[in-house]
């Protein structure tokens, strides 16, 4: 009963924590313009507040650069369980066009947190950014709660 | 309280009730615009495995040119491979690729389409719209009229332009209005394959002091001009063109210089399987050799080796004068800064 009522609340309200590790700021663009009325992104009951310490779902975007290191794991360890992370953009999973010879960012995310989904293009397109949360993020949390168990 | 009863009597209403029960967004806003620029297609039996879109491809990773197995009957196909982690979507690869049709389509991109004129001229004027800058300049300069704005786009008209040159001394622009030569397109081509050759052998007979070269260092030579110049005037004889040619392509040439280190090579062969192109074979007399002519230099095999047999350098031109005032060609040459296992 409890933990019906458990999966209930976390597929209908997802908070969202944004970390730009380092990126060129296009994709958090995106995901401001998913807020605007035209996505309304709270309409699916997704909030995006930028604090670990309530978060679900954990949005990283950017390459990585030397100082984000450290604190990526820092804001992973903060967000409580269950938490999904995904990877925003081509920053996190490749480095992309900053991942050029002799340059220093550390991309990929997943060799300091572990990714969970993957979210090509650079940037998204906000829909498809819509379209990959509510595919994945509703139903991922809510097993990772039952998992936890 | 009126208040209230307002606020009660409007959400009673059977529409209200209705819109907000059946909530949802368009659809359409969850569809692609025609104009949205896609990841690239591929259509693998047209390539000619120039690695011309590795070249022009800014982020790192994101295509890759391979290969499939060779069966009994013919040869594996060579073609690109696009990393979806990694592609911007910025369409270079399309534009620059030279067959026909494309191996690699990608949208509308700031492709410069062949067009013709009906005056007997050498010389074609075209606006690149990716670098146009709207100024109008051109337009202003443009003695018949020949420069129009259609749909935000600055063209020029070919059956009315007359091919005097006013539009490129008034663009302030590098590069945007472009003067291409469309006759002599062969020995256009015979002069570009000249220089490319020439100067890639230059560099190679010095691979010893190359090989030598530290890692952040850059390596810089001179090739006289008046030589290459004679043999260009050879194959075409009008000064003003070879002239033109000679400075757009030192502008623009990117040459990446691969040297072979034979004595390091422990005939391992892990670059045999990994190259591209088939340009490294092996067998047990000669052990594991290099094709210059076959190589695509697209560093693979640099990239592989553990012994450091390879090496990997990018050389830019320009052209400029020495201290003798004579005419030469700069050559500088990089190390890459890829990482290496030593």
């Amino acid at each position: 009963m409890l933990d019906a009522l458990k999966d209930i609340v976390r597929k209908s309200s997802i908070h969202v924590c944004l970390v730009n590790s380092g990126g060129c700021n296009g994709c958090d663009i995106e995901v401001v313009a998913l807020l605007s009325p035209r996505y309304d992104l709270e309409q699916y009951g997704i909030y995006v507040h930028n604090n670990p310490r309530e978060a679900d779902v954990i949005l990283v975007t950017g390459a990585v650069t030397e100082q984000w290191k450290e604190n990526l794991r820092r804001i992973y360890t903060k967000a409580p369980e269950p938490k999904v992370v995904v990877a925003l953009g081509n920053c996190p999973i490749s480095g992309d066009v900053f991942n050029q010879e002799g340059s220093s960012v550390n991309a990929p995310v997943s060799d300091f947190i572990p990714v969970d989904a993957e979210l090509s293009g650079c940037p998204p397109r906000p829909s498809e950014i819509l379209e990959a949360i509510l595919a994945v993020a509703p139903g991922a949390i809510a097993a990772k709660g039952r998992q936890k168990k | 309280m009126s208040s209230v009863i307002w606020y009660m009597y409007e959400f009673a209403r059977k529409s209200w009730a209705e819109k907000f029960a059946g909530a949802k967004s368009e659809y359409e806003i969850m569809e692609k615009p025609d104009r949205f620029r896609d990841f690239p297609e591929v259509f693998k039996e047209y390539c000619i495995g120039c690695g011309a879109c590795t070249a022009a491809c800014p982020a790192p990773g994101a295509i890759r040119l391979i290969r499939d197995e060779d069966t009994t009957d013919h040869d594996g196909l060579t073609y690109p491979e696009i990393s979806v982690g990694a592609c911007i979507r910025c369409g270079f690869c399309a534009e620059v690729c030279p067959t026909d049709p494309k191996t690699l389509t990608c949208g509308e991109n700031h492709l410069i389409r062949e067009e013709f004129t009906i005056l007997p001229v050498d010389k074609m004027y075209v606006i690149d719209d990716y670098l146009c800058i709207r100024c109008k300049k051109c337009m202003k300069s443009c003695q018949v009229d020949a420069i129009i704005e259609e749909d935000n786009k600055i063209t020029v008209d070919q059956s009315k332009c007359v091919s005097c040159g006013d539009c490129t001394d008034a663009c302030p622009v590098k590069g945007a209005l472009k003067v291409v030569h469309i006759a002599n397109i062969d020995e256009q081509k015979q002069i570009i394959r000249l220089i490319v050759d020439t100067l890639e052998k230059t560099i190679e007979n010095r691979q010893e002091e190359i090989k030598k070269l530290p890692h952040d260092k850059t390596f810089k030579m001179e090739y006289p001009l008046a030589t290459l110049k004679e043999k260009a005037l050879d194959i075409i004889n009008k000064e003003d063109m070879v002239q033109d040619l000679m400075e757009k392509m030192t502008d623009r040439l990117k040459m990446r210089i691969l040297t072979w280190d034979k004595d390091k090579c422990n005939n391992c062969r892990l670059c045999v399987n990994e190259c591209p192109s088939g340009a490294i074979s092996y067998n047990e007399e000669d052990g594991v050799k290099r094709d210059p002519d076959k190589c695509l230099r697209c560093s693979t095999c640099y990239q592989t080796c553990p012994f450091g047999v390879a090496g990997y350098y990018v050389a830019k031109f320009r052209m400029d004068q020495n201290i003798d005032e004579e005419d030469v060609i700069l050559i500088t040459l990089k190390p890459s800064q890829l990482p290496v296992v030593e």
